[in-house]
């Protein structure tokens, strides 16, 4: 694994504008970053990234079985009780899965370690499943790259393919936030992808569903909605007004409702629990865990001694993570999280390229390993200015 | 390869492409009650009772739903509606238009494309019958050939009775993707 600095393609923005990446740029910083790449031998990608991936989704799947039959775990994770049956029959009704990515802090030589896992909205899809592609195939064509290089990236036929096979009957919906251009740009092109798949669809905002009278969700035609792709994490829709109709709509969820089991940051110290020394793990415990919290110095505890981080259930972008590293001070992120409780997770920095701390983002789709994105930022924390930048392997 | 060996965007950005969907037309029969049904040559009144319990039962779930009487009245007539076995979230009454017919598949060419479902009469075209996704069917009850979408199972249309209850917990960030 290498940060390669290479040319930029001179018309890379327009192209993004013809093909909808209209998100490439923010606040005036660039958020596609081309001017370096990532290169990986296919042993690394596929014995250190791939496989592992496919290992922890497994790992990822006893922990659900265990949280639907054990309350005491699913209070643990804040999940209200009033989901507890609702996402225990989503997960034994089999709901089917669309997709998720699992963050690692790798550096090309020891074991990747999962950090977290966003199994409920993750973003940054479109620039690794069709930005990062188009960049391959041209960067060869242009000379910037080898040519007879390849990439992890077969995200684009795995969702199609996933789509084919979801059983979606009549129209299929998907919904973002409104004021989100990234989050619409990502739910833009899931329904692109369905529609390849030669599914009916319909975009919405999350703000305009309806009810009907029998406690039905409804779309701004006033058509009942079957299935719902929804960009709006399950800790939200709980909590929301419409929250507790959920349960008796019959609508079918995407992701379904077992996976706020997992997109929450409890699965670390449950996967922990259940796998302790899982060479991909790291050592993760509750913040109320009284194995750790009578101790009072965290740094005296086995796993933690060279620094841990602590995160919320709930954090997404970075918001509200903390790290502490023995007689340094305090790296941290604001954000509105945090009221829900936390994690502490031992401290794995990630592996820093010419100044640039680098994470990689393992897609999974339909549960199955099927590319990469990779995602550098200033600081230790990856946050939501951080910058997407392409890989190849060869 | 480890990477899509093709990849085309064909709707972002360019204008849709419009999907036609295979239309063939459908024999269907149309009956106003059990009896006639069984009067039918080649129908018997046990299936016909059949399609008119599923055909009422479907009512239940597809007719288009008022939470005020006077709208349902102004679609379908006056005495034409009736209180649906369901009530708003509030616990408020929910009126339907009266079911006035069925259509079933056409037993003797054992058409089974042909979705069993209720019909209804709407005021600005008494003369035909309706689906619940208010598709004209036909005027006459007995044998017809209707398009392939109006024999299809009608989509659950409803009334919306508010709207804005999904969203309020999303904090104002660029993305909570992560």
């Amino acid at each position: 694994m290498e940060r390669i600095s290479i040319e930029e393609r001179d018309d890379w923005r327009s192209q993004a504008e013809e093909v909808g990446f209209d998100f490439h740029t923010f606040d005036g910083e660039p958020y596609w970053d081309e001017t370096a790449c990532y290169r990986f031998s296919l042993a690394q990608i596929e014995n250190d990234i791939e496989d592992p991936s496919a290992d922890i989704e497994n790992l990822c799947f006893e922990v659900v079985e265990r949280a639907i039959n054990d309350s005491e775990v699913m209070a643990r994770l804040a999940i209200p009780e009033t989901f507890w049956d609702y996402i225990r029959n989503s997960w034994l009704n089999r709901e089917k899965n669309l997709y998720g990515r699992l963050d690692f802090s790798y550096d090309g030589k020891g074991p990747a370690k999962l950090l977290e896992y966003n199994a409920d909205t993750p973003t940054a899809l479109y620039e690794s499943a069709v930005f990062q592609w188009l960049w391959l195939e041209q960067a060869m064509e242009r000379e910037i790259i080898p040519a007879g290089c390849d990439q992890f990236n077969s995200l684009h036929e795995a969702l199609v393919e996933a789509f084919k096979t979801a059983d979606i009957e009549g129209p299929f919906h998907l919904a973002s936030c409104q004021g989100s251009p990234e989050d619409e740009g990502t739910v833009r092109y899931l329904e692109e992808c369905a529609r390849q798949a030669g599914l009916n669809t319909k975009f919405l905002y999350i703000e305009d569903i309806g009810i009907d009278p029998d406690g039905h969700f409804t779309d701004l035609d006033d058509m009942g909605i079957a299935t719902l792709f929804k960009l709006y994490p399950w800790e939200w829709i709980m909590n929301d007004e419409f929250g507790k109709s959920v349960p008796n709509s019959g609508l079918r969820f995407i992701e379904p409702g077992w996976k706020a089991i997992l997109s929450n940051k409890g699965l670390m110290p449950l996967l922990w629990e259940m796998f302790e020394g899982h060479p991909n793990l790291l050592p993760s415990f509750f913040e109320d865990d009284p194995r750790i919290s009578q101790l009072g110095d965290l740094s005296m505890v086995p796993g933690l001694t060279s620094g841990y981080v602590r995160k919320p259930l709930f954090s997404r972008e970075g918001s509200n993570v903390q790290i502490i590293r023995p007689g340094q001070r305090p790296i941290s992120v604001e954000g509105p999280y945090g009221s829900e409780g936390a994690i502490i997770q031992a401290l794995h920095p990630l592996p820093v390229f010419e100044g640039n701390h680098t994470v990689i983002g393992s897609w999974l789709v339909a549960s199955k390993p099927c590319g990469i994105g990779i995602r550098e930022d200033d600081s230790p924390i990856t946050k939501d200015s951080s910058r997407f930048l392409p890989h190849v392997i060869y | 390869m480890k990477r899509s060996s093709s990849l085309k965007l064909a709707f972002m950005g360019a204008s849709a492409l419009a999907l036609t969907a295979c239309d063939q037309p459908q024999d269907v029969a149309i009956f106003e009650s059990v009896e006639q049904c069984s009067q039918q040559d080649g129908f018997d009144s046990n299936s016909c009772q059949q399609n008119m319990d599923l055909a009422r039962q479907e009512h239940i779930a597809v007719a288009p739903k008022y939470s005020v009487i006077e709208d349902c009245e102004a679609d379908f007539g006056a005495a034409s509606c009736e209180i649906a076995p369901v009530q708003t979230q509030s616990g408020g009454s929910v009126f339907m238009p009266l079911m006035m017919g069925y259509m079933m598949g056409n037993m003797l060419s054992g058409n089974s494309r042909v979705a069993t479902q209720p019909l209804y009469r709407s005021k600005d075209d008494p003369s035909n019958f309706r689906t619940a996704d208010n598709q004209k069917v036909a005027g006459k009850t007995g044998l017809s050939t209707v398009p392939g979408k109006v024999a299809k199972a009608p989509t659950v249309k409803t009334s919306t009775l508010r709207r804005g209850g999904f969203g309020a917990s999303a904090p104002s960030l660029r993305s909570f993707g992560g």
